[in-house]
């Protein structure tokens, strides 16, 4: 290594750079036709993607899942949906989603037909999509407002909305009766305030309400409470509405909670979560309908003792659903087969035989998956439940439960292509919060300018 | 005379001939080796290079037409607490993965530096099995091995009577966290590597002395370590190096968190690739290749001996 | 060396303390993760020290098989590793015997883009990359895995450290046996520095089986997934957000998953160590 002079260094580096300047070389990024597939005609926009008119439509398409429980599900769906079109081929894949999607439709190479996405990244790759408002024309009128809302960017639908995810108020009913308190006496936030110090007084070792600990799913926390409120981090035209008395309300809420010493600060169900909710300390969890997968698997010692009521209300007679995640279906406009593949999704989510193959009891389910609902109404009915009582929960009549608090839910605004960014800045500071560091209206203030500045503006 | 000198003139032509033959083919040959390596570094590193260079200018979101912004994506780093913070955290963990690994590594070194000793080869395996795991299994192991309550480590400390330590949920543990698992996972190789240098000394000077009746600390000191200073030196640059090229690390185990306290520079970066801004991400890019290239011809600089 | 062996027997104790101590600590991880991925799921969360006592279940390595390609991702590791290794083993000891044995104008500045090349953060990189990949057609093929770093710059510079030892006079010999300048490297420096190679070698293995980064991004398809690509993707659904609810499940799919790939390259490591170790002592810098 002494034989080098940093000066040959120093000369390389500027060769490379000169050659930069010269800027003649270099991958094309100038050229971007995406090729055209599905059968858009002359008169139609060319964005807008088109259903299939062949009566029996053939071909392969590649959809994408990411590995898990759900990708078990859908797999088996793939036999139902072939039975109704046999010649379409369904290629299945368990894809790191996060890492992979970006890359893959910018190359534009093996592109997928369908891409299952959680609701918050849709925004961002609107470019690449296809707008699917003809193709979803005749149910737009049966999803949830909500659903279509946050897949909606510039007019555009741009996500086949897969499930509704109500947020409800899980509590460990055994343990808050025995501490005198009736679940059906919390009505609001400030009842839910009142119950916990009751529960305290009761059970001193007891930090009773959930504080989420990790700033991506406590921002997605946060977007719950002010989806409740009917309103959202992005307006309908994308502009950041953060500092309102809204989300100042929420904040303070949630700092009291800590302040009072009736929170358990923790990330959502790691094994610090499990222990204090095992322990009976942890007793009210507001949280997404997915928590019920807790008591089925995670909870073996408090299983049976969980319950699920509608979120309290922030004001006496407010709404007492509110949205927690969610994903949709995606279709890249460079997909083979992006027709088809509306019809796979088409299928899944609104044919009763593929909504019922999903949500219904499997294989990998046996009493149904119950850890969300339709977005679809005419799936989501009250009285036709596709998943069973659940048994971890006293055989508790989620359905219901949740169908209703899915109808509370006011709609939305589409989740701009920044809300991942803005972990970094509101997601981080609502925890400086929590640990004593900033005050709520700091929250407020330091976040808005940051993500103006730092995601907004560099759009 | 004259004949003679023709003779050797034409001799030496002849000779001129066959040399200048021999060293066309000469002056050929040792292009010809590095051919391969050059084919690849133009093709796989000069050739994006001189994209990236040219997409540092511009804000594109990886579709549509580059638009051209000058210097601003330069100007948003530069003026930027984030990337500062990014490059602050990647120092940070240097400070505390290369005294402690260097530290370790020629402590192992020095006892395993021993013929004699018994099991070596067994600690010589041993140590360096982490080395050979793959990182993706690794860092999974860290969460769960590292989580406040529930996790082996606190477990651990707890049958001593120490406290529970929030690893990686408070912003003054996770970096700690982070270059523990580094050391755990290259002290073997640096091990190896600080061995091969310690075997090339000559035992002699280490019973000279001992004769003289030097204790074996100072025997370390003084004798030992300057003579592998240029191993440790290398040592120390592979690890720089690697430090601040550090990404998947604190990509998998903390996504950079708790409140950005692992964002290294490597991740920092990939958070601009990963929002699709292409054009920061870019100008990110050579601001670490600067930085990265600066300290390493520091590092050599130091490395050279003082001759 | 002398001194340490006639080390007192209490500092020995130490020696042996402080190795076993170091050892122990290097070891458990690893040792945990294989033996928790024959712990049932819950129990590998919530109970991660009680390792003898929960029940013993294949029901982690099952699922594992079910789910998740491993076999195709074995298959294309092989291939990437034969290709780019072969690659490597030829192109950098050929590289690296020009650097060492010539002198040349050019030398030192080609000898630079190797430094050049070490500096360079993956990362920077990937994008770039993968567009020129895109141009080429090359997104999801072998030679995408393959040929970007197949003749590594790190390889190169340890190489010629190995090949600089090589005395003169022995090319010299070979010259005057008639031997041409490649014979030279083929038939003099190649056999001589075997043990450097070796050492290369096992080193050269682990990189490319161990690598990342790059895989995860120009194999997208699950076809070209490589093992490592199939244990982020399963990683990804934990670290991700953990919203999928499966978390303990997937958590001992992982650990069974990377079990079953560790355990090829540890078997060859402890195989070849002697050979890694002193190929390792060969190449480094000294002194």
């Amino acid at each position: 290594m002494r034989h080098i002079s940093i000066n040959r260094l120093a000369i390389l580096v500027a060769c490379a750079l000169a050659a930069g300047s010269l800027a003649a070389c270099g991958p094309d990024i100038t050229a971007d036709n995406p090729s055209a597939s599905g059968t858009a005609s002359e008169q139609i926009d060319p964005n807008k993607l088109q259903a299939p008119d062949a009566s029996s439509p053939s071909g392969e398409i590649t959809i994408w899942d990411r590995s898990g429980d759900l990708f078990e599900v859908f797999d088996a769906v793939i036999a139902k949906f072939n039975e109704k079109y046999p010649d379409i081929v369904v290629h299945h894949e368990a894809v790191d989603i996060s890492a992979k999607l970006q890359n893959t439709l910018i190359t534009g190479t093996d592109v997928p037909d369908g891409v299952f996405l959680d609701d918050a990244y849709v925004a961002g790759y609107v470019e690449h999509l296809w707008d699917l408002s003809d193709v979803l024309s005749p149910y737009l009128n049966d999803i949830a407002k909500q659903k279509v809302d946050v897949n909606t960017v510039g007019g555009g639908i741009y996500g086949v909305p897969y499930d509704l995810d109500p947020g409800l108020l899980f509590y460990n009913t055994v343990a808050i009766e025995a501490a005198g308190i009736d679940p059906a006496s919390i009505q609001t936030y400030d009842d839910l305030l009142a119950a916990a110090k009751k529960y305290q007084q009761y059970r001193p070792s007891a930090k009773p309400i959930h504080l989420e600990q990790g700033a991506w799913l406590g921002q997605l926390q946060l977007e719950m409470y002010a989806n409740q409120l009917s309103t959202s981090l992005a307006d309908t035209s994308g502009n950041l509405r953060l500092n309102t008395p809204e989300y100042l309300k929420i904040l303070t809420w949630l700092d009291e909670v800590q302040k009072q010493g009736l929170g358990t600060r923790a990330e959502y169900l790691t094994p610090s979560d499990i222990g204090a909710l095992e322990a009976q300390d942890e007793v009210f969890y507001p949280w997404a309908i997915w928590f019920d997968f807790a008591p089925q698997q995670q909870l073996p010692k408090t299983s049976g003792e969980w319950r699920a009521m509608q979120l309290p209300a922030w004001d006496a007679g407010g709404a007492r659903g509110g949205a927690m995640g969610g994903s949709s279906f995606i279709l890249p406009k460079a997909g083979k087969n992006s027709g088809l593949a509306w019809l796979f999704y088409e299928f899944l989510m609104f044919d009763q035989v593929g909504y019922t193959a999903v949500y219904g009891p499997n294989a990998v389910y046996p009493g149904g998956i119950n850890t969300s609902i339709p977005a679809y109404k005419l799936a989501a009915d009250p009285s036709k439940p596709l998943f069973q009582p659940v048994e971890a929960m006293g055989n508790q009549d989620l359905w219901t439960i949740a169908v209703e608090a899915g109808q509370q839910i006011p709609g939305g605004a589409p989740i701009p292509p920044w809300w991942d960014g803005a972990v970094e800045y509101l997601g981080n500071n609502v925890q400086k919060m929590l640990d004593g560091a900033m005050t709520p209206q700091q929250v407020l203030d330091q976040s808005a300018a940051d993500i103006q500045a730092n995601l907004i503006d560099r759009q | 005379m004259t004949a003679t000198a023709a003779e050797t003139a034409r001799a030496s032509q002849a000779g001129s001939m066959r040399r200048w033959r021999r060293s066309a083919r000469k002056w050929l040959w040792p292009y010809l080796f590095v051919a391969p390596f050059v084919a690849v570094f133009v093709a796989f590193s000069v050739y994006p290079l001189v994209f990236t260079f040219r997409l540092s200018f511009t804000r594109w979101h990886g579709t549509g037409p580059a638009q051209w912004v000058g210097w601003d994506n330069y100007g948003y780093l530069l003026s930027n607490p984030a990337f500062w913070d990014s490059l602050q955290n990647s120092a940070v963990l240097w400070l505390l993965v290369i005294p402690a690994q260097m530290l370790l590594a020629l402590a192992i070194a020095l006892l395993l530096n021993n013929a004699a000793l018994r099991l070596r080869n067994l600690y010589r395996v041993a140590i360096i099995v982490p080395f050979v795991t793959p990182l993706v299994a690794v860092a999974q192991i860290w969460i769960v091995l590292f989580d406040k309550d529930y996790g082996a480590i606190n477990s651990a400390l707890g049958l001593f009577g120490l406290p529970e330590v929030g690893w990686l949920v408070t912003s003054q543990w996770a970096k700690p966290t982070l270059a523990l698992l580094f050391i755990w996972k290259t002290t073997g190789f640096i091990m190896i590597i600080l061995l091969s240098g310690l075997q090339s000394i000559d035992p002699a000077y280490n019973d000279a002395a001992a004769i003289d009746g030097a204790g074996r600390l100072r025997q370390v000191t003084s004798i030992t370590l300057p003579l592998i200073r240029r191993t440790l030196m290398f040592a120390v640059v592979m690890q720089t190096l690697a430090v601040f090229q550090m990404f998947t690390e604190p990509y998998v185990v903390t996504k950079g968190g708790p409140y950005s306290s692992t964002t290294t520079a490597g991740l920092y970066l990939y958070n601009h690739i990963n929002r699709a801004d292409l054009g920061t991400g870019s100008a990110n890019s050579f601001l670490l290749v600067v930085i990265v290239m600066g300290l390493s011809l520091l590092f050599v600089r130091l490395l050279r001996p003082k001759d | 060396m002398t001194t340490i062996t006639s080390a007192p027997g209490t500092r020995r104790a130490g020696s042996q303390l402080f190795l076993a101590v170091v050892t122990l600590a290097f070891l458990a991880p690893v040792a945990w993760a294989v033996i928790s991925a024959f712990k049932p799921p819950t129990d590998i969360i919530q109970r991660p020290l009680d390792l003898f006592s929960a029940g013993f279940t294949l029901e982690n390595y099952q699922h594992m098989f079910e789910d998740v390609p491993i076999g195709q991702g074995f298959l294309n590791t092989a291939i990437v590793l034969v290709c780019k290794g072969s690659i490597t083993m030829i192109g950098a000891p050929l590289a690296a015997y020009g650097f060492a044995k010539y002198r040349f104008p050019g030398r030192n500045l080609i000898f630079a883009a190797v430094l050049v090349t070490l500096m360079l953060p993956v990362i920077v990189l990937i994008i770039p990359l993968l567009l020129e990949m895109k141009q080429l057609d090359w997104v999801n093929t072998y030679q995408a895995l393959i040929l970007p770093g197949s003749v590594d710059a790190f390889a190169i510079f340890w190489m010629r450290q190995v090949i600089t030892a090589v005395p003169d006079e022995m090319l010299e010999a070979g010259r005057i046996d008639g031997c041409g300048e490649f014979g030279l490297f083929w038939r003099i420096v190649m056999p001589v520095i075997r043990p450097g190679l070796a050492g290369l070698g096992v080193l050269t293995i682990m990189n490319i089986y161990n690598d990342f980064v790059w895989p995860v991004v120009a194999a997208s398809s699950t076809k070209m997934a490589t093992l490592q690509v199939v244990l982020s993707t399963l990683a990804q659904n934990i670290s991700g957000h953990r919203i999928s609810a499966d978390y303990a499940t997937v958590t001992g799919e992982l650990l069974a998953a990377s079990s079953v790939a560790l355990i090829p390259l540890l078997v060859l490591f402890i195989a070849l160590q002697k050979h890694f170790i002193n190929g390792i002592l060969a190449g480094s810098v000294k002194g």
